[in-house]
Order: structure tokens, then sequence, then C-alpha cells
């Protein structure tokens, strides 16, 4: 290649960079502004695990100990009294280690009644990771504060403004109607 | 000859042992290569891996066979569900799953949108190691695209542990199809400007034609397989030879290269992004919008004593499982074949005789993930 033929091809290569620089200057920007601007995620979204309380204060988790097994990183410890008066048991120690949590949503689809499901609310950011030891009424807390939540068995629930919980509309949900008219399946404890 | 380090050659004292990594930022993650260099020239290389083992097969031994599938997924951690689908194979075969076939169909998309995003990270991270910076700065920049469909549907991003024994864990969202057929269009439009600054540019021209020359019989002997396979003139793509799920409903052709250079590695992972942007046009239309995601699969997934191996072709070549079982809910054993793993094998085959800057085109070239080579 003769020395005018290689300075040709080096001028084309850089304009043609520089046509598709350019070129990208004129789109639409993919930066997003956190934290002026919250991203908007997906309610499938797995960004951290809440343990949802019934309308009234009372607990949703009838503490059978599914979520404990399905977990692969075996960071759930639970502990449990039977109720002395009436059925069932009660918490006496609901942990996760949020720290060594790999947020695979495999506890949330065990639950047979969609007591822990994940949220949205990614800004668990801290100097001190005994902080994210999650006891039980760090994960009630967190699901106090979230607006909506997601379980595979009730899809995608939202607090109202009056402290009501509702089902999200279809369009809210994931996988649209299906996973609304899926019937729950059997539970076997 | 420690295996740490490099003795010097008695009367070679112009021969120079350096340390290349584990914290170089051109070898994608944490490799270590001793290299014995004289002048520019690569006289020896050793490589050094497992910086990031973190025990995958010991920990998943221990697991119950649904347990294991968020682990296979930190394999790979650029091609997300593709990691899932050689245990979930393995596991389905072994108790006879039925898997609908539009779940077939799904998981095959989920599949090739992973293809699309490892190729995208590939490109920008090579490129950068070539010296140029705004292909990275694009490539990301689709890639987010892709990862917002996965999110949408799956949850996460790049960990989504969406595949299950039997299909998939949820229905896609019903934007889904839509959302691929956008980016589709978007990707061809993309595509184009990467062939200007990437394939057409004498740069990258000049930094890898004719470099790091793989032939044929080598490639065969030292097990690689995938894209730097078929840069070396080798038509070996397990889609093919042994298809799986919705591979044999769709049309798609296998690229193949018969230079074996680093630039035959480059043109070939191109074409099969076209091939993925192909495969994916024709799912959207094949695929069902609504129908079962999911198969009938046992509560408890007890496989009958037995073996079973199974293998896919992810971005980066053959990607097997083996697992044993021995009758319980927790597998004996499970061996992972890493197609990373097996690529790096050529690595002091190729180093010796390049240019030290050469070296680092090469590496960019093989695709290394450093979370599947080290598991
Ligand atoms: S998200 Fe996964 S790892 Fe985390 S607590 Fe639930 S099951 Fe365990
Ligand atoms: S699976 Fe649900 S109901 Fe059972 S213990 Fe866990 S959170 Fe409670």
């Amino acid at each position: 290649m003769s020395l005018l033929q290689e300075v040709w091809q080096a001028v084309k290569a850089i304009g043609t960079g520089m046509a598709t620089v350019h070129k990208r200057v004129y789109e639409e920007a993919p930066t997003e502004f956190y934290p002026y601007v919250k991203p908007d995620l997906p309610p499938v979204s797995v960004q951290s695990l809440a343990l949802v309380e019934n309308e009234d204060g009372s607990e949703r988790c009838i503490v059978c100990l599914q979520c404990e097994r399905a977990c692969p990183a075996q960071v759930i410890t639970i502990e449990r009294h039977r109720n002395p008066e009436g059925k069932g048991f009660l918490i006496d120690r609901f942990d996760i280690d949020l720290v060594n949590c790999m947020y695979c949503a495999a506890c949330v689809e065990a639950c047979p009644v969609s007591s822990i499901v994940t949220i949205q609310d990614f800004e668990m950011s801290t100097y001190d990771l005994q902080t994210l030891k999650a006891d039980v009424d760090f994960l009630h807390e967190q699901a106090r504060r979230a607006r909506q939540w997601y379980s595979p068995k009730f899809g995608v629930e939202v607090r109202t403004e009056d402290g009501r919980i509702e089902k999200a509309p279809p369009e809210m949900q994931p996988g649209g109607l299906a996973e609304i008219l899926k019937p729950a399946e059997e539970v076997d404890s | 000859m420690s295996t740490m380090s490099l003795e010097p050659v008695p009367g070679r004292s112009d021969e120079m042992i350096v340390n290349m990594g584990p914290q170089h930022p051109a070898t994608h993650g944490v490799l270590r290569v001793v290299l014995g260099l004289e002048g520019e020239r690569i006289t020896r290389a050793v490589p050094h891996i497992g910086y990031l083992h973190r025990n995958h097969e010991k920990i998943e031994e221990a697991r119950t066979y649904p347990m294991v599938i968020p682990y296979t997924d930190r394999m790979d951690y650029v091609s997300g569900t593709q990691n899932e689908l050689p245990f979930v194979l393995a596991v389905e075969d072994m108790l006879g799953i039925e898997v609908p076939d539009r779940a077939k169909k799904i998981r095959t998309m989920f599949f090739e949108l992973y293809r699309l995003a490892s190729h995208l990270v590939w490109m920008g991270t090579a490129m950068l190691d070539l010296g140029a910076i705004s292909p990275f700065l694009y490539t990301f920049w689709d890639r987010e695209i892709i990862l917002g469909i996965v999110e949408k549907t799956a949850g996460a991003r790049m960990l989504p542990n969406y595949y299950t024994f039997g299909g998939v864990r949820r229905d896609v969202h019903p934007d889904f199809f839509k959302d691929v057929a956008d980016f589709l269009d978007h990707m061809e439009r993309r595509m184009v400007d990467y062939e200007h600054l990437v394939l057409e540019s004498p740069v990258v021209h000049a930094r890898t034609i004719g470099v790091g020359v793989l032939s044929k019989e080598r490639a065969v002997a030292r097990g690689v397989s995938g894209p730097v396979l078929r840069a070396s003139g080798v038509a070996y793509d397990v889609r093919k030879a042994f298809p799986y799920d919705a591979y044999p409903d769709v049309e798609f052709e296998i690229p193949t290269s018969p230079d074996g250079d680093t630039y035959a590695r480059f043109w070939v992972r191109f074409q099969e992004m076209y091939q993925s942007i192909r495969i994916l046009r024709q799912l959207v239309e094949l695929t069902p919008k609504t129908g079962p995601y999911k198969g009938k699969a046992p509560a408890r997934i007890k496989p009958p004593a037995g073996e079973r191996y199974r293998a896919v072709e992810n971005s980066r070549g053959e990607l097997g499982v083996l697992v044993v079982s021995d009758g319980t809910d927790k597998p004996y054993r499970v061996k992972h074949r890493g197609a990373a793993f097996s690529n790096l094998q050529i690595v002091p085959d190729l180093f010796e005789g390049a240019k030290f800057s050469d070296a680092i085109a090469i590496l960019a070239s093989l695709d290394p993930v450093f979370g599947e080579i080290d598991r």
C-alpha cells in the first residue's frame, strides 16, 4: 500500500468514526440522574425482601418454614412456638441475613401465603454490614414503607392511601391476566 | 519449574520475566499470566487462574436441585440465564419432564437475548483493550436495553434465576414481544455503526489481521469451542449438532472463517450477532402470545440414580454439565464444563512469539469471563 493510500485510509477511518459519534450526539442520552430522579423499576424487580402484615396489623406469616427450606444461600433463620390459644404457630425469631442473600426470590416463590415479598427499595447501602442482618421488625418496617410489592402467588399488591392492601390492576401485573387468574397451588408442608 | 513463576533459563540473560495481572485492566477480571519477554516478543507464557474461586461445584452438592439453579447463574455473570439451561435440561432428562412448546421458545428467546448482551460486552471491552473508548459506551447503552427487557419479566438483570424444571418461572411481561421487536429494529441500525467502528476500522485491521493465528488442528486438540473454534474453520455448534429447546424450529447459519486469527474471531462474533437477531425475529413471530409457560414438574425433585451430561452453546462455546444423582434430593456431583475455561487453554500457544501489545488483543478475542473460569 502506498503512503498516499494509507493516509487516505486513516482520514476515512477518522471521518467514519466522527460521523458515528456525531449521529449519537442528537440521540436521547440513556444517562439516569439518580439520586435526583429515582429510577422507574418494574414491579417484579427483586431489590429487597419484606415481611407483609395484614391490614389490621396481624401477622400474615403462618411460620410454615417453607422459605427457610427453599433458600439456596441458607440465610433465613426462623424459630417458632405453638400458639397457646388457637391454631398455628407464632414467630419467635425471623432473621434474614440480607448481606449474604443473593436475591434469587426462591423464598418468595415458596411462601404459601405471600407473606415474604420482593420490594423495589434498593437503597440499603451502609457503613456497617451488621445493620443488614434483618430481624422481623426490620422486615415489617420494609413492608410498611413499600407502596407496592410482588409475590408469584398474589401478583403485585399495592398499599392504597388509606392503608388498605389491594391487588394491583391487570396492567400492572407482570404476566398480565395469567398471573391473577392462576389458581393457587396446593401447599405441601 | 515452580508453578507460581518462571525460572530464568541459564545463559539467557536477555529474557525478562514479567507478571501480567491479576489486577491488569486488560485481563477482563483476574487472570495472571507470567510472561518471559525478550524485548517486545513473548518467549514463554504461563497463565494462573483461581483468584475468583468460589467453590461452586462443592456448594452445589450440598443443595437440593431447585437450589442449584441460582448458583449456576453466578458462573458466567455476563450471560445470565444461559448458565442455567444445561443443568435444567439434564435434570429434566433424568426425570422425563415435558416442557411445553411455548416455554421452550421463551427460553430460547432469553438465551439469544443474553447472547447479544454478552457479545456487546465483549465488543465494548475488546475495543477498550485496543484503545477505542466510544464503542464501549455505545455497546453498554444497547446492553442496558436488553437487561431492561429481562428485568421486566424475570425481576433481575444479570442473575435472573428465570429457568426452572419444566419451563420458566413466570409468564413473560405483556410487552415482552413488542419490546424485543423494537429492540431488534434498534439493534439492526446499531449494527451498521458497529461495523463501521469495529470491523471496517483500519486500526482494528492493523492490530488483528494475522495476529495470534490458531490452526484448525491445534484448536481441536486443545478442545476449544464456540466462536474461537469456528474462527479456525470448524463448523461445530451445539445448537446444530445436538439441538435443544426451540433451535430445531428456527433457521440460522453457523458462520465460520478459515483464517483463525484475531480478526476472524472478531468477525465470527459479529456474524453471530446477526444470526441472533435473525433467530429472535423468527421467535417473535413463532411464539404464541399466551399459553402455558411451565410444564408439570414434581413438587420434590428427586431424579433416579444415574448420570446425565447436557451441553448448550452459550456465548463462549460449549457449556456442559454432568449431573450425577444418587436418588436423593441433592445431586451427588455437579461437574461444569466451562467454555471460557477450555478456551483459555490456548493462551500459552497463542502468546508465544507474539508481541506484548498483541497479547492484549489476543486475550480480548478469547472473551474470557472469570466467574466461569474460576467457578
Ligand atoms: S432471596 Fe434467595 S437467598 Fe435471599 S433469602 Fe430469599 S431464598 Fe434466600
Ligand atoms: S414461607 Fe411465608 S408463611 Fe412460611 S414461614 Fe416463610 S414467610 Fe412465613
